[in-house]
């Protein structure tokens, strides 16, 4: 009996393993497994405020934690019917794309890139592709200091809460970020250029469905009160239970997700797929050089789609920052009404992020989170499955290719396993008895 | 290269990720500008966050992220410290037990667990009430922190790697400290609830100075006065069950412990 095994699959955040039981020639049964030490949010936010809600959900995971707190806020605004400014509106969204920027530079440059190029790690790549890692740490400390500027902190930073925020940043501020997101303009399209000429492995291809966020204006973006779906349907965002049903199986602590029985897919590729038409600018020049039909096959193209979204967000925020320096300052508005419930999502880095609560009297009594990597952990196993049962067909097994190669398709959709229950270990299990 | 330097060869060191939000590993990647000096100073031989082919071995320095929840966890976590020089606890959930442990006392772990997977739940662990790294092992290092702030665990890293005591330098101190640093007006003085007074400062008073009310994320300081803080609060009208409520949310065992012996009075 043959057997391959993987411990771990590293770079991605949290734990997880991938195990494939092969009889024959043949993929018998494909296993995400997580065995993320769970948490259990949905339980700690009982009997809580709505604002310390706020400020305990972001640790769910750090690497979208504006996105959680964003998720939070929209939901409990909803809620209590509380309407803000647009001025407050423009400064979420810098804030949002902060974390975009960041952690997609931290995808590509540090948790990516490596596997295309032959390295263990990113600073191992420095001798020779020194611009390279360079230009990505340089893209990630703008997103960094963008959420310090907007949030106070690089990570759960406090100051946005429901209502607004509780300190509107300076002039000076805004300004320093404009002018960086203009200087660092470069740097995102020879990003664009440096994903688009990798070579992608095709041995998983397979086209799955797509869903995310359908902004409410015209244009390309990461909020919305509706969901666009590749099948061409549009529900509402209070439909999350009908379009993710989530499930739970024994060998992982992170739920499963499908609609109409299908695993799909949410997070940067589906974006480009059902919105980058909608793009503008050098973003769009970007996308109309990048786009093929491959990318709704092979969930690798992930990683240009990123780097798409990173351009975006540096050619928006001048935009942005214009806009706000024409506002007047909102003060943070509490909200009146004491109880009340609601669903609300934000496109978080890695897809449609769900938060839903219910408030009476002042204190929530129950909330759910459906999470973007939980609704996508059926799709990577389907891609994994796909790709070992090609790779068995061209022949012999090399067992480090392929071990490579699937840890390849778990990476390119960013897992978050803190976010979905947390962890992923890979292990490939062969009981060829030839 | 190295003949004329006083370091003969690189401490060996692990980054790890219990039950967490990574938030303190990622502060880690987070600090750009020192990241290549980082792993210069020292070998990194496991970083499962940013490495591939990473090796089990014994280690001058473990960082590790996040609680204790799971019987593997635990294993693993006595296994590291059997080869480990130097253990640092970073952040609240190594140090504390988390936001994850602030039910801890108050409510069945069972019951919350049911509640979010029902009756047939995963059995790919077993779970238990999260709790901080020192419920099983020495930790040599305690650098609080929800997420650890990037400067201190710099000054925590520089000085492992040579071999001197590393103890971060705010810990003992609370917020107000920092607070006062940054000349803001306090808050408790505006009768807004804050945490400053007992929590652990290192943080740049970030939230005081955004006209928030200190969460309390860093845990509490050492030299604290957690009785004064709370009939503070009471003399402000803030009811004993809000002050108890903010307290747990990140003081984790700690304060449950506390606030234990404070009902009995």
């Amino acid at each position: 009996m043959a057997k391959i095994e993987v411990k771990h699959v590293a770079r991605i955040e949290g734990h997880a393993g991938i195990e494939v039981e092969i009889e024959r020639r043949k993929v018998k049964q494909v296993k995400v497994n997580i065995p993320e030490g769970p948490r259990l949010f949905e339980t700690l936010v009982l009997g809580k405020t709505p604002e310390e809600a706020v400020s305990i959900v972001p640790r769910i995971c750090a690497i979208c934690s504006v996105s959680h707190r964003l998720a939070s806020i929209t939901a409990l605004e909803r809620a209590f019917e509380i309407k803000v400014p647009i001025a407050t509106k423009l400064l979420r969204d810098l804030m949002h794309y902060g974390e975009m920027i960041e952690s997609h530079s931290l995808h590509i440059f540090l948790l990516a890139l490596p596997d295309y190029l032959g390295y263990p790690n990113a600073i191992a790549m420095t001798d020779k592709y020194t611009d390279q890692v360079l230009r990505g740490l340089r893209l990630k400390k703008f997103g960094n200091r963008i959420m310090e500027i907007t949030s106070a902190r690089y990570t759960h930073g406090e100051n946005p809460n429901i209502g607004g925020f509780y300190r509107w940043p300076s002039r000076n501020e805004l300004l320093e970020i404009k002018n960086e997101a203009e200087r660092l303009l470069a740097d995102g399209i020879e990003t664009v250029e440096l994903m688009r000429n990798l070579h992608y492995p095709t041995s998983m291809e397979e086209g799955l469905m797509f869903m995310c966020l359908n902004p409410l204006t015209e244009t390309y973006g990461f909020t919305g009160d509706s969901v666009l779906i590749s099948n061409g349907e549009e529900r509402p965002v209070d439909d999350y239970l009908k379009l993710t049903n989530e499930r739970v199986v024994a060998h992982s602590t992170a739920k499963r997700c499908r609609y109409n029985g299908k695993p799909y897919i949410v997070g940067p590729l589906a974006r480009m797929n059902l919105l980058g038409e909608r793009l503008h600018g050098k973003a769009a020049e970007a996308f109309k050089r990048c786009y093929s039909l491959t990318w709704v096959r092979n969930p690798l193209y992930a990683n240009q789609a990123r780097a798409i979204e990173i351009l975006f967000c540096l050619e928006d925020i001048p935009k942005l920052i214009d806009k706000l320096l024409t506002t007047t300052p909102p003060e943070i508005k509490e909200p009146t009404k004491k109880s009340g419930k609601a669903a609300g999502a934000v496109e978080a880095p890695r897809g449609t992020l769900y938060h839903y609560y219910e408030v009476a009297r002042g204190y929530v009594r129950n909330a759910n989170f459906v999470i973007p990597t939980t609704q996508n952990l059926d799709a990577i196993e389907r891609h994994i499955q796909v790709a070992a049962e090609n790779l068995l067909k061209t022949g012999e097994i090399n067992k480090n290719e392929i071990e490579l190669l699937l840890e390849m398709v778990v990476r390119s959709y960013d897992p978050c396993v803190s976010c979905s229950a947390h962890f992923v270990n890979l292990r490939i299990k062969t009981n060829d008895n030839k | 290269m190295r003949e004329n330097t006083e370091i003969t060869s690189k401490p060996l060191v692990g980054f790890y990720n219990f039950s967490g939000c990574s938030g303190c590993l990622l502060t880690i990647l987070n600090c750009e500008d020192d990241l290549l000096d980082i792993f210069a100073a020292g070998e990194v031989v496991s970083f499962l966050m940013a490495n591939r082919g990473n090796i089990e071995k014994n280690l001058d320095i473990a960082f590790i992220d996040g609680s204790v929840t799971t019987k593997d966890q635990q294993e693993f976590l006595l296994d590291l410290r059997s080869r480990t020089k130097k253990l640092v606890a970073l952040g609240t959930c190594a140090c504390y037990g988390g936001l994850q442990a602030m039910e801890t006392g108050k409510s069945s772990f069972a019951s919350r667990y049911q509640r979010v997977y029902g009756k047939t739940g995963p059995t790919i662990v077993q779970a238990f009430e999260s709790k901080p790294l020192d419920a099983f092992v020495k930790v040599d290092y305690y650098q609080p922190g929800c997420p650890i702030d990037g400067k201190q665990f710099l000054f925590t890293y520089s000085r492992l790697v040579r071999d001197l005591p590393a103890d971060p330098p705010l810990a003992k101190v609370p917020v107000c400290t920092e607070c006062k640093w940054h000349e803001n007006e306090c808050l408790l003085l505006k009768d807004k609830l804050c945490l400053g007074p007992i929590t652990a400062a290192g943080c740049n008073a970030r939230c005081p100075s955004n006209n928030t009310g200190c969460v309390g994320c860093f845990g509490p300081a050492d030299e604290q006065n957690l009785t004064s803080e709370i009939n503070l609060l009471k003399s402000k009208k803030f009811p004993l069950e809000t002050i108890e409520r903010k307290l747990r949310i990140f003081g984790g065992t700690r304060f449950a412990a506390i606030l234990g012996q404070l009902k009995k009075h």
